[in-house]
């Protein structure tokens, strides 16, 4: 009897120890830590950028952590910043462009206003717009999220069309060349996630339009683009062209696995598709369609992001230089990491390098990122306001309803009164 | 429920139906067993999946290929390369099994308390509990943080732990199970002199042990898959937990599906070895532990 | 259940033996708790706070995601809680009979579920129930449906998807709670029923329930906040958007899309999460009054 309690309070006191043992160690001076959501792309970005630094600089050290999802990464932040708590937080993050004013409004003084040490200038202006408050920009530019049409050449091919004849033409266009693709190659069009607005949005930014007017209000009842974008989704779905997939698994399975013709997308989803090695030679890379109205071109964005630093850090001095140094200054740098990573960064004096110029055997050996540099310039820029969740949600919301053909003013008045309700 | 009552019941249902041996009784045995197989199907399935996952590769798995494949040498090394496994997985079961030791130290203790020793004070903070139970874990996450960041306990295991071990779902478990604990045994211990805290480690514990083996099993569960807090509080990689780098892994721009199944197979025994290990628990009666 | 009185001393024991979980629980959720409440008095975004009185709660009744999402929770409470409940009881009552064979096997398969991950199994459903599934071709195949369905695409079916997976997932677990119940339960009783000739379903009913009540009770009432508080499901199979139509949207959703995704909007959420237990104090209530209403009669 006595041998059993005194193992119990053996396992006890083993176990409150064990807590005890394994405490915190610091984030070190002179180590700049980030925070990215994808190993091989904004992660081994981010790694080799640190290495150039380093390479310099052999006090400073990096500590990239690319363990966390996107969603966790907001999760964890908008934890920290309210609790006003900044212990752990790192020195750099990684956000999203159409979420940069949500944080820069609701956590004023949580991040460093770079323009105030970087010439911002030298950036896409559209890039730098985002993440610009109160006259001041506060990230340095990632990634940009210019859009293509990638497409199967083969699939065009049997149905008897050539890369010219994706060459700038209208949603319309494409659903009478889907319609043709399918009847010879039993292929869908494109497959579509139900819950992910993307495609609308990249249709309507390449009208130059958004969700909210200049004052912030929404602009969703007379909005010629918005309602024209919902328009051409549903047509998708009733012309029978697409694929209806559900989350980020089936999205890229559909066309990776060759089951559909043709995957309109931000420039970030090259690295997913070159990694089917086996499919080299049977892409291309055409311009997104336009909306058939006034004032829509060839040329969207979908996604991006960019580097924010944390006012809270300890390393500040050598956080601005660092990206002052490599991402506001090395040409060199964006050649590698598009040759490497497929990342389209967004210094203009980049473009004019090497990488930029050369062509890709992988998409028929076409000069696309010459091509994706053209459409960047191309790409109206709109102000992503601070309430696009709220009026994705609502669009969502509605999404099934307009593919069924129900009327699309009640529907953009329904899209209105729930996003009013959701921005208080 | 007493004895008397219970024999009470039987005597009615007897009066009731007071029918010969069920002559179907070879068919129902037979439905017993098909019903059984078609969940058993069912629920291996998904489990299949993963392992047969964890053998192909990526774009195998993303064509719905469902038969066992060559790859697992392949995702095993892309595995742990990538994740620094013996690491996490440390993390992972030393913060499972002391959360579990303690929780079932603390919870089964204040279980046995409620419903042993009634009075109006307890069943009051007691309904209490209950309804705290509901309160959703994101409501109370910063100012969670904010404590443990006062405290500086930010990034520890400690952390993780020290929220969970009073669980009041794991209280409210054994003060309902704690019911069918016969009091006459109580009784019986009190008149031979035991003192309350020897009743209950060497009669109430044993007896109860199909309860603390369910509750292991529950207990270990919750913690190896505990996602929100140790988000939010571990922030280091080198400090992660399975779980949260498995999620991780999964939200990459071109997930390697093969490297992320073999994880979450290693994942997923740990909970499965505990299952098995305690099992026989379930088949061996309380009165037969007491004899 | 008279219980005399206790003692003094007995009643010192009740605090001694509850002291520990009491001291832990007052020190970890109290100040939140308190702290939430506060906050779903408050109005603004991010840190920009400020008293807003009953704000909060004046724009619960405004707001159709809210009832929207009210509705749909309440839609899975009552259709899947009973449902999984009665599963879970005739499957541990199947698994306790010592006569029946491969019982290791079938227990250990039925638990299965809520061990697997949660990636592999919404994966593995998401593909089963895809417009080109698995599921989709047999139903076709037998004829019982003319055109595929579009589980995921359709706010009727995606509910359905939703209350199967989750009485797939947690059915075993349940289970488990009557398995190790059903050990507590003296066998001899059964005995003495058989060998009167009471048939099963009578010894289910008088015997097996009535001594199962204290678990079964516990079992729905955690359920039941399990179903108000469901969250990883919906939120895995509609990449958190409780789409298609807000018909999957639950209020553990919300509150996190309130939280993390929207514009973070802590006061309003908290006042969302206090919905959800002001929801289960009822419920709950009702479920200890109708097992007490029974035990009486």
């Amino acid at each position: 009897m006595i041998r059993t309690t005194s193992r119990w309070r053996n396992t006890l006191s083993v176990a409150l120890t064990g807590i005890s043992l394994f405490s915190v160690t610091a984030a070190s001076a002179g180590e700049i830590s980030v925070w990215v959501w994808d190993k091989a792309f904004n992660g081994d970005t981010m790694r080799e950028a640190g290495a150039l630094y380093t390479a310099d600089h052999p006090d400073v050290t990096f500590n990239v952590d690319d363990t966390a999802s996107q969603d966790d990464i907001r999760a964890k932040l908008q934890t920290q910043l309210l609790a006003g708590s900044t212990e752990g937080l790192p020195d750099i993050v990684l956000i999203q462009d159409d979420i940069a004013q949500k944080y820069l409004q609701s956590f004023p003084g949580a991040f460093e206003p770079l323009s105030d040490y970087i010439d911002m200038s030298v950036f896409a202006q559209y890039k730098v717009a985002a993440a610009t408050h109160d006259g001041k920009s506060y990230s340095v530019p990632f990634d940009s999220g210019v859009t293509g049409l990638f497409y199967r050449s083969d699939f065009l091919e049997q149905a008897g069309f050539t890369a010219a004849d994706l060459e700038n033409i209208t949603w319309d266009r494409l659903i009478e060349i889907g319609t043709e693709v399918k009847a010879k190659t039993g292929k869908p069009l494109l497959d579509l996630d139900l819950n992910d607005t993307g495609v609308i949005r990249m249709m309507m930014q390449s009208a130059g339009e958004w969700y909210f007017n200049e004052d912030g209000s929404l602009h969703i009842t007379d909005n010629a683009a918005l309602k024209k974008s919902l328009e051409t989704y549903a047509k998708l779905f009733q012309a029978d062209l697409v694929k209806p997939v559900s989350g980020w698994a089936e999205y890229t399975g559909a066309f990776t696995s060759g089951e559909v013709a043709v995957v309109p997308v931000g420039v970030w989803i090259t690295a997913t598709i070159k990694a089917n090695a086996d499919q080299s030679g049977l892409w291309g890379v055409a311009p997104i369609p336009r909306l058939d109205m006034e004032g829509a071109v060839n040329a969207s964005n979908q996604g991006g992001s960019s580097w924010f630093v944390l006012s809270s850090s300890d390393n500040k001095e050598e956080t601005i230089d660092f990206l002052k140094t490599v991402w506001a200054g090395n040409v060199d740098f964006y050649q590698d990491i598009l040759i490497k990573r497929g990342a389209v960064g967004s210094l203009l004096a980049a473009r004019e390098g090497e990488a930029f110029k050369a062509s890709d055997d992988f998409f028929g050996g076409a000069p696309v990122w010459q091509n994706f540099s053209t459409w960047l310039s191309q790409v109206p820029s709109v102000d992503y306001g601070t309430f696009t969740a709220e009026v994705d949600s609502a669009v969502q919301a509605q999404v099934p309803g307009i593919i069924e053909g129900g009327d699309l003013d009640a529907a953009l008045q329904a899209i209105h009164d729930q996003a009013q309700q959701q921005m208080q | 429920m007493t004895v008397s009552s219970m024999t009470t019941t039987v005597d009615r249902a007897v009066a009731q139906s007071r029918v010969p041996a069920n002559p179907w009784g070879l068919v129902r045995r037979a439905l017993v067993y098909v019903l059984l197989s078609l969940a058993a199907f069912v629920s291996i399935f998904p489990f299949y999946w993963m392992v047969v996952g964890a053998t192909n590769t990526s774009a195998d798995i993303i064509k719905g290929k469902s038969s066992l494949g060559s790859a697992l040498i392949t995702n095993a090394t892309a595995f742990f390369t990538q994740v620094d496994a013996v690491r996490i997985f440390w993390n992972s079961g030393v913060i499972a099994v002391v959360a579990t030791v303690l929780t079932l130290a603390i919870s089964s203790l204040a279980g046995y308390g409620f419903e042993m020793f009634r009075s109006r004070v307890r069943e009051r903070i007691f309904g209490f509990l209950l309804l705290l139970l509901s309160i959703p874990f994101a409501a109370m996450m910063v100012p969670l943080f904010v404590m443990f960041s006062q405290a500086k306990l930010v990034n520890t295991f400690a952390a993780v732990i020290l929220p969970t071990v009073a669980s009041i779902f794991i209280i409210f478990y054994f003060r309902q199970t704690t019911k069918a604990f016969p009091t006459e045994l109580r009784d019986a211990a009190r008149i031979d002199g035991l003192k309350e805290w020897q009743i209950f480690l060497y009669v109430y514990l044993p007896v109860m042990r199909s309860t603390y083996a369910a509750a292991t099993i529950i207990v270990f569960m919750a913690n190896w898959n505990n996602y929100l807090w140790p988000l939010v509080v571990l922030q280091t990689a080198e400090n992660k937990t399975i779980t949260l780098i498995l999620s991780g892994l999964t939200a990459a721009y071109t997930p390697d599906y093969g490297l992320i199944l073999f994880g979450t197979v290693l994942a997923t025994l740990p909970t499965l070895v505990i299952f098995f290990l305690l099992q026989r628990r379930f088949v061996e009666g309380m009165l037969g532990a007491v004899k | 259940m008279a219980q005399a009185r206790l003692d003094r001393r007995e009643n010192i024991t009740g605090w001694v033996f509850i002291a520990p979980a009491l001291i832990l629980l007052g020190l970890f959720m109290i100040y939140p708790i308190v702290w939430s409440l506060w906050m779903s008095f408050q109005v603004g975004k991010g840190m920009n706070l400020s008293f807003g009185g009953f704000a909060n709660i004046l724009r619960l009744t405004k707001d159709p995601v809210f009832l929207r999402a009210l509705g749909n929770t309440f839609t899975f409470f009552i259709f899947q809680v009973p449902i999984m409940i009665v599963l879970a009881l005739l499957f541990a009552v199947a698994l306790n009979d010592s006569t029946l064979k491969f019982r290791g096997f079938f227990r250990t398969a039925i638990f299965l579920p809520c061990a697997t991950s949660l990636i592999a199994y919404s994966t593995v459903f998401k593909s089963m129930f895809a417009i080109d599934g698995v599921v989709n071709q047999t139903l076709m195949q037998l004829h019982l449906i003319g055109e595929p369905i579009s589980w995921l695409g359709d706010p009727f079916w995606a509910k359905v998807l939703i209350i199967m997976a989750i009485t797939w997932r947690w059915t075993g677990y349940n289970m488990i709670f009557y398995l190790a119940a059903l050990q507590n339960i003296d066998r001899s009783i059964y005995e003495a029923a058989r060998i009167d000739g009471v048939p099963a379903w009578a010894r289910f009913r008088y015997l097996t329930i009535p001594m199962l009540k204290p678990v079964i009770l516990f079992t729905t009432v955690i359920s039941t906040i399990g179903t108000l508080q469901l969250f990883d499901e919906v939120a895995n199979f509609t990449a958190g958007t409780g789409g298609p139509s807000d018909s999957t949207l639950t209020l553990s959703l919300y509150i996190y899309n309130l939280t993390f995704k929207f514009m973070p909007s802590f006061g309003y959420s908290a006042t969302v999460s206090w919905v959800i237990v002001v929801l289960v104090g009822i419920l709950s209530f009702l479920q200890f009054l109708i097992a007490r209403d029974r035990r009486t009669s």
